[in-house]
């Protein structure tokens, strides 16, 4: 039997839950119209902006309770419903707005929410997909072992670059030099570097391999296919450094911007009860 | 030929500098980390052939760079002449001149002085955390957001309520710090104080008093006549609120929706059921202009006096019977009729002949004898032959008489009796005077209706795509006691009531009523 993941938790449970939740706030939308159009001070208004606000704080609840060992509920379950609740809150948030926005707190409050939440989406993207990935590209291997293994090629490299000819031996010392990985978080999220030192040593290498005189071309094709599986070496580990920075690049967003949001939500609320 | 000792410098195991000697005798001495070199120093930092020490023309011993880079006193050189203290860097190695014993031309040490870093410890310094910092960088980034919204839209608007200083500073200028409270936009006739939200919100935490409206709305009177019923009417709308207030129907923030309400869910929670909101009343139950509405009543002058009037519904025909004073036939001035000169002359009169609309509202001028009547009915105002006729004017009965007695006095009993019958009395219902008076008889004053549907509002610009005969049917009318008011069936061939139908428009209550004629009450009219 396969395991249940986070979209399918107990039969989709809080799919259905956010389903029948988007359903009654439409439900009321539709039906419950005021005279001057829907608006967030409404009955309606009130009760979904009630509604939403009680979700945003369960949603960053979320945050606290998946540091904490000891709570009701698995993690598993906390997670499906904090996904499909805070997509059903989305749309309750929406009708509450009426559809009515401005250069405000309460456009900017929704604002926020919008970020978190497409941020989330993004979230789940990733690790709907890069858990994955990372395990195709490192198979049984991990980082330190990678580095080990280019160290040793390293080294290996340069012995037998120290009889080559010096063009030769500055690119092989070259690429052992100044191999940086993941050096800035653009290049990190990439997962390549244009001017990656490895794959640049290979291609010089495959022109300088024409003048190899030919009593070093068996020395020569050593050092290229060594040469040639570094870079593939690299290349893993940028993708590993690929995978790790974007599966959690997300955060970047979706945490500041939930504390942001609880600010700009009480700003809302105290601007809409003090200026009744 | 050179005779050289080369002193290699190195640390041992413990760290400590051990020296180990060579001499060489060569023609000139290559150092690099070719295997062929006379010095062979295999480290990749430095070139195959990397420099070469010989004798030049000048007789002293050079060191010149072949394919490496030579580094002398901070400085890349060529060539540099080996005198004895000299320090050159040749790649890693530092190469020494040290005094040199009686059998060699040269004696040089070398010292490894920057070792290759070990691989893996410097690959691995070299390759970044994924996500370097995040945490530190989210902590940051909350914080500052979180200050900033704090401060824009929190702090400063409340320090703005609470600081009376800072309030009254504020207040000087265009936007106070709370307008980023605003919901929604402020309706036009509000604008220009609306961006100060202190002009209506006066006190922090309390809904928008009515004394806020009425420093600007003091003439506004009594939405219902009646304190009591008013009071009774405008009771608790909702949980939330008192009721009463003015804010309560008169949305702000809600531009470009109108101030005033327009929905009839206002109007028909009374009116559906107005016994329940006044027992006392005549007024019939209406919910929907379509599905429950009465049949118009029409207003009938009864007298001169403004409270003279009566209003009729509709479905009692036999009784909508219009008293005007006047005789006249609309049959007999539509369409192509005989004019005054003669068989040749027809005329093709239309309404607007003689009803022409002012105004943007499209209203109607009263007719006039003058301007509308007298072309053709000139002949109505002679009296006497065809010789000597004597015109009198039209207007009040005494400048008639006055003109009969003046000029016709011997006629006067048998003009007067004329126009009793036939001149005056063409188009006006005569009466025979009272003994004593001093006219024989006189026209009974005109009583001509201006308003039928006093309850109402009606705008005939709005419906000028209609022909007048689409809900005036006077084509066939004989007399002016017949009323050619179109009743509720004909407005419904166009309007249905609260929802649009089928090529019908919406009507809603506000479309022919207006609220309680809230600013026509008496406390406005009264200081006009």
């Amino acid at each position: 039997m396969q395991h249940s993941n986070i979209f399918d938790y107990k039969k989709y449970r809080y799919f259905k839950w956010a389903v029948v939740v988007i359903l009654i706030a439409f439900a009321g939308y539709l039906l419950f119209e005021p005279a001057v159009g829907h608006y967030g001070g409404s009955w309606l208004g009130y009760g979904l902006g009630t509604l939403s606000a009680l979700m945003v704080l369960w949603m960053a609840w979320y945050g606290i309770r998946k540091r904490r060992y000891r709570s009701s509920g698995s993690t598993q379950g906390w997670l499906s419903a904090h996904i499909y609740l805070g997509t059903a809150m989305t749309v309750i948030v929406t009708l509450h707005s009426g559809f009515h926005f401005g250069i405000n707190i309460h456009t900017l409050a929704y604002g926020l929410l919008l970020i978190v939440v497409v941020s989330g989406f993004f979230g789940n993207y990733a690790y709907m997909i890069y858990p994955r990935l990372m395990t195709e590209n490192m198979g049984e291997d991990n980082l330190d072992g990678l580095l080990l293994r280019i160290a040793e090629t390293d080294k290996l490299a340069r012995q037998i670059a120290l009889l080559m000819p010096d063009d030769i031996n500055n690119a092989v010392a070259r690429a052992c030099r100044e191999t940086y990985i993941g050096i800035s978080l653009m290049e990190q999220l990439r997962g390549f570097r244009a001017d990656c030192p490895s794959a640049l040593a290979v291609q010089q290498l495959t022109v300088l391999g024409n003048n190899v005189v030919a009593e070093q071309r068996k020395l020569y094709r050593d050092l290229y296919s060594i040469m040639v599986r570094r870079e593939s070496l690299v290349r893993r580990v940028r993708q590993d450094l690929m995978y790790r920075a974007r599966l959690g690049f997300w955060l970047y967003f979706h945490v500041p911007f939930t504390v942001a949001l609880l600010v700009a939500m009480l700003a809302h609320i105290v601007a809409v009860f003090l200026y009744w | 030929m050179i005779n050289c000792l080369l002193i290699k410098v190195s640390h041992n195991s413990r760290g400590v500098l051990s020296r180990s000697y060579r001499t060489l005798s060569a023609e000139e001495i290559t150092i690099g980390r070719g295997a062929e070199c006379t010095i062979h120093l295999p480290d990749p930092r430095l070139a195959m052939h990397h420099a070469v020490i010989k004798r030049l023309d000048d007789g002293q011993l050079h060191l010149i760079r072949i394919n490496g880079e030579l580094e002398s006193q901070g400085s890349i050189v060529q060539n540099v002449a080996l005198s004895n203290g000299m320090q050159v860097m040749i790649g890693p190695y530092q190469l020494v001149v040290e005094p040199a014993p009686p059998d060699v031309n040269l004696s040089i040490s070398l010292l490894l002085l920057h070792r290759l870093p070990d691989d893996f410890q410097d690959l691995k310094a070299r390759t970044h955390e994924p996500l370097y910092g995040a945490s530190a960088f989210k902590r940051r980034l909350s914080i500052a957001m979180a200050a900033i919204i704090a401060l824009l839209f929190l702090a400063l608007p409340l320090a703005q309520n609470l600081i009376p200083t800072l309030k009254a500073t504020m207040a000087q200028l265009p936007l106070g710090f709370d307008r980023v409270w605003s919901p929604g936009h402020i309706s036009n006739s509000h604008l220009h104080f609306g961006s100060q939200c202190f002009n209506c919100h006066e006190t922090l935490t309390q809904k928008v008093a009515d004394s806020a409206c009425v420093k600007c709305h003091q003439d506004t009177a009594a939405h219902i006549a009646n304190p009591a019923l008013e009071k009774s009417v405008f009771k608790s709308t909702s949980l939330f609120s008192d009721g009463i207030r003015c804010a309560e129907c008169h949305l702000e923030h809600k531009a470009p929706h109108p101030l005033a309400r327009q929905d009839n869910a206002m109007c028909v929670k009374c009116h559906g059921n107005i016994k329940a909101a006044d027992p006392k009343t005549n007024l019939s139950d209406v919910k929907d202009f379509d599905r429950s509405h009465p049949e118009f009543k029409l207003t009938f002058r009864t007298g001169p006096a403004v409270v003279d009037f009566e209003r009729i519904p509709q479905s009692e025909t036999e009784r909508l019977i219009e008293q005007s004073g006047l005789k006249f036939p609309h049959s007999q001035h539509f369409g192509k009729v005989q004019g005054p000169d003669g068989l040749w002359d027809v005329r093709n009169l239309s309404c607007t002949t003689c009803h022409r609309p002012e105004g943007k509202e499209m209203r109607f001028a009263a007719v006039s004898f003058n301007r509308d009547c007298v072309e053709c009915h000139k002949s109505e105002l002679t009296v006497g032959p065809a010789k000597a006729t004597i015109t009198v004017p039209h207007g009040a009965e005494k400048n008639v008489i006055n003109t009969l007695r003046l000029q016709a006095p011997k006629d006067f009993t048998t003009y007067t009796e004329s126009l009793k019958t036939d001149g005056c009395a063409y188009c006006h219902e005569v009466a025979i005077t009272k003994k004593g008076d001093e006219l024989p008889w006189r026209i009974t004053p005109l009583q001509i209706n201006q308003d039928w549907f006093s309850k109402a509002i009606f705008n005939h610009a709005s419906h000028q795509t209609q022909q007048c005969q689409s809900c005036h049917l006077v084509e066939n009318s004989e007399t002016s006691e017949d009323v050619a008011m179109p009743d509720r069936k004909s407005c419904l061939r166009c309007h249905s009531g609260n929802n649009p139908k089928p090529k019908r428009i919406a009507s809603s209550c506000m479309s022919c009523h207006e609220f309680h004629s809230s600013h026509a009450a008496p406390k406005t009219t009264a200081k006009k």
